[in-house]
């Protein structure tokens, strides 16, 4: 292999990874506070890819497409945290599965209007950039920046704030922080909210990669949920997982084959659970 | 037992008699509803009895299928490649689900990571179909292969009766005292394990036989339609399963059944004319049922299969045939220089001491000293990070909780731990499962327990609450009912972590009379963590002291009560 495939790999390993912490951290805040797994994070992905694809043919901005998926995932994911989620906590396996029959009926809804064929969305960037001599597609460049974007807003969020604190607190010992006052409630409406925008916002930034259709969401569903399982709730630990599991999918895919690339993450995912439950998480 | 024989004799006659009514797209759809209820049916079984939920059944289905037409497209039919096909069908589906089950079911495993396994399993089938080229078909699967030379009719009655059998021989099954043990893992695992029931191998047991029960479905399916496709195996069907036995009524076994084929049957005719909006309805309807209804819409509609359980036959009490005493010379608890350690913090350190059979031991100390931390070392093999112990001379090494149950060790733990929804009966029957192994068709009339298990059930009045679930029991019968459950056993070492903890004082005596009688009637060795230093002092034969995970004091009730150093720990002002 020469030094220009190796840059190539090893910058589809850096964009890879940028890809999936971006798609997976909207249902790891989820999971580290509510200790629930959204198994609507797919739908919501789809939903966002819908919004983007809704902006592109009213003739504005892609970029304005970014906002629109963010605010078109949060405001159905307070809904669904009202009406769904909200009386299963306690009950994880359950939730798992009502908000799998969620995801069924955002899916429909989505055919429903917008049919059930393959579209496309135009990127905002296009072209290759110059990577040392390499000419790379300047839109996958822009997702590692949007997920370094994406990670330091959160980590800010937690870290420097009033809700980030709160957030902490709920995801330490929810009973002690209701105990002291902290509107637990508020804080899981506030982080289903948040999650759920995130899978949006995800959603339209994948697009240009690929195309839009009503069952895109799955396939990002279970990569972003088997990272979360091996993070727990951690941001650090689900970076260290992407670039992991992503990179080896990468190398598996373009050594071995695309199809046993697209199990990598699944089944080293799984198999290192086995071996040691808390995997990436400290 | 009859009423479940003319059910499904009744069933029988309706599927064989089916075609002469039916036209033959009904027909067409109905094996496939049949086909797909079976495999619903093996989903109940893990989900609804043994409390895994699993997305993965979908994969051994696939296998099934994809063994009969791989078979029949390369070789052709013959009766002998159908039974071929039939034995690699359930070869290949059991050696997944061996591997499936040994991914999952560990000691120590979650539900959830078990989930997320069943959910890996179809992923893979699926991608390995997909990366089959030619052979498999690929995307678009396998097509005009040949097929068994059966009517169409005939395959109605092959599927039909394959369901009926198979689910009467479920209903038989979780009716019988084996299957009981499928409620007593989904309702509390660990309490499984502490009565000596190896629990990850009858997980994986379970596993292996309902995964070929899909296959078989999968395989009639391939011969009766002649298309396969990847979808078969994959993860969306395998929750299409799960959506089904929700709103059949998960634990009901008839409920997934009805369920599926209703659904089945209805989708085929209503996605015709209107595809999406019945998904829509069917999501919508799953989730009312998971947030509201969780036990499903048949039962809720019909109120009946549940209540069934309410009208168990109770069995009969009777002594079991006394077991010789233990050797008054082995050393029934034996610990050298055992630590639990944390990082750096030590949680126990250098404990060693023995004890003989008919000896009752008190282990205290203040709280933080380590004295549950001990009974989880002497239980569980994999707990302490240093020191040797054994259990009748038995070295437990790592071994998990049900290989020292073995040993004849029995544990009470500190908050009652008991199986909520089954009866008291079935609580102590499930106890008896180590030692007698039960029957997979029917309930046992009578059931045997060890004097001394009578004994207290007698002293509580539990004897008059066999029928009772253990969770409408008071706080104090929870804590008999274990402990009855712990006797029942037959152990020679019982550990008892507070067993008078919350109890009135009268139940607390007879608690005590029973455990010195278990000591010196039955020459039980008990090792008993206790605050109560009254009580302690009225029933022990000895006295161990912890203290910051050393042993203090190793002595007579006398040499406890005349310690200073005792006091001051009691008092609060030890220190160097």
């Amino acid at each position: 292999m020469n030094g220009a495939a190796v840059l190539t790999l090893g910058l589809d390993i850096v964009t890879t990874a940028a890809i999936l912490f971006t798609v997976a951290t909207g249902l790891l805040i989820i999971f580290g506070v509510m200790k629930i797994v959204n198994f609507a994070h797919g739908a919501f992905i789809t939903l966002g890819a819908y919004a983007g694809l809704v902006a592109s043919e009213l003739g504005l901005s892609p970029w304005l497409g970014l906002p629109l998926a963010f605010l078109a995932g949060a405001a159905c994911g307070a809904l669904v945290e009202r009406c769904v989620v909200r009386p299963l906590y306690g009950r994880p396996l359950d939730a798992i599965l009502a908000t799998w029959g969620l995801g069924i009926i955002i899916g429909e809804l989505l055919t429903l209007v917008f049919g059930r064929e393959v579209q496309f969305v135009g990127s905002p960037l296009s072209g290759t950039v110059d990577v040392l001599g390499e000419a790379y597609s300047v839109y996958r460049l822009f997702l590692v920046v949007a997920a370094l974007i994406v990670g330091g807003g959160f980590a800010w969020l937690l870290g420097a704030t009033r809700l980030g604190l709160a957030t902490r607190a709920v995801i330490m010992n929810e009973d002690l922080a209701r105990g002291l006052g902290i509107n637990a409630g508020w804080v899981r409406f506030i982080t289903f909210s948040l999650g759920s925008g995130l899978a949006g916002l995800a959603g339209a930034l994948i697009t240009p990669l690929s195309s839009v259709d009503p069952n895109m969401g799955v396939p990002w569903l279970l990569n972003a949920f088997m990272l979360v399982m091996v993070s727990g709730a951690s941001l650090g630990a689900l970076l260290a997982a992407s670039v992991l599991l992503g990179g080896a999918q990468v190398v598996i895919s373009s050594l071995a084959s695309p199809i046993l690339g697209g199990l990598t993450i699944v089944v080293l995912a799984a198999l290192l659970l086995r071996v040691r439950p808390k995997g990436f998480a400290r | 037992m009859s009423r479940v024989f003319l059910v499904a004799l009744l069933c029988l006659a309706a599927v064989l008699a089916g075609p002469l009514l039916l036209d033959t797209y009904t027909i067409n759809i109905l094996i496939r509803s049949f086909l797909f209820a079976a495999v619903a049916l093996s989903v109940d079984l893990l989900w609804g009895y043994s409390g895994f939920l699993t997305f993965g059944q979908s994969a051994f289905f696939g296998v099934g299928a994809y063994a009969a037409a791989l078979c029949f497209s390369q070789f052709g039919y013959s009766p002998w490649i159908g039974l071929l096909s039939l034995v690699a069908a359930l070869g290949a589906a059991a050696l997944l689900a061996l591997v499936q089950g040994w991914l999952s079911f560990y000691h120590g495993s979650t539900p959830l990571y078990a989930s997320v396994v069943s959910l890996v399993v179809p992923v893979v089938v699926t991608q390995i179909l997909f990366s089959g080229g030619i052979f498999t078909g690929s995307s678009s699967g396998l097509t005009a292969y040949d097929t068994p030379d059966f009517e169409i009719e005939d395959w109605f009655r092959i599927a039909g009766v394959f369901m009926v059998l198979v689910t009467t021989v479920a209903v038989i099954f979780v009716r019988s005292d084996a299957g009981r043990v499928l409620v007593a893992l989904r309702d509390n695992e660990a309490r499984c394990a502490y009565l000596g029931l190896n629990t990850a191998r009858q997980r994986i047991l379970l596993l292996v036989v309902t995964a070929c029960i899909a296959a078989i479905a999968g395989w009639l399916y391939a011969g009766s339609s002649g298309v396969v496709a990847p979808e078969l195996a994959g993860f969306v069907f395998g929750t299409e399963l799960v959506i089904w036995v929700a709103l059949g009524g998960r634990g009901t076994l008839l409920g997934p059944v009805l369920g599926t084929i209703l659904i089945d049957f209805t989708s085929s005719y209503a996605s015709g004319s209107l595809p999406f909006l019945w998904k829509l309805l069917l999501g919508i309807a799953f989730i009312l049922v998971i947030v509201a209804l969780p036990q499903g819409l048949i039962p809720a509609v019909t109120g009946r299969l549940r209540r069934k359980r309410a009208e168990n036959v109770v069995p009969g009490l009777a002594a079991a045939k006394p077991r010789p005493r233990p050797d008054p010379d082995q050393v029934a608890i034996y610990l050298d220089s055992v630590s639990r350690s944390f990082g750096s913090l030590k949680i126990l350190e250098a404990i060693s001491f023995k004890a003989r059979p008919g000896e009752l031991v008190s282990l205290v100390g203040p709280n933080g000293a380590g004295k549950t931390t001990l009974m989880r070392c002497l239980s569980d093999g994999a707990e302490r990070s240093g020191g040797r112990i054994a259990i009748n001379g038995h070295d437990i090494g790592t071994l998990p909780p049900y290989r020292c149950v073995g040993f004849g060790l029995g544990r009470k733990f500190q908050t009652a731990n008991v199986f909520d929804t089954l009866s008291v009966a079935e609580c102590l029957a499930v106890a008896r499962v180590r030692l007698h192994l039960p029957s997979f068709w029917r309930r046992a009339d009578t059931l045997e327990l060890p004097q001394a298990a009578l004994d207290i059930l007698r002293a509580t009045s539990l004897d008059q609450a066999l029928a009772t679930p253990a969770m409408l029991l008071s706080h104090g019968q929870k804590q008999a009912l274990e402990l009855a459950m712990v006797v029942a056993l037959e152990p020679s070492v019982v550990l008892l972590d507070e067993p008078t903890a919350g109890l009135t004082q009268q139940e607390r005596r007879q608690i005590g009379g029973v455990l010195t009688d278990l000591a010196i009637t039955h020459g039980l060795c008990l090792l008993l963590v206790e605050h109560d230093l009254d009580f302690v002092r009225e029933i022990s034969s000895r006295v161990v002291v912890l203290h910051q995970g050393r042993l203090v004091l190793d002595g007579t009730v006398q040499d406890v009560i005349a310690s200073e150093l005792v006091r001051t720990i009691y008092a609060g002002a030890a220190h160097g």
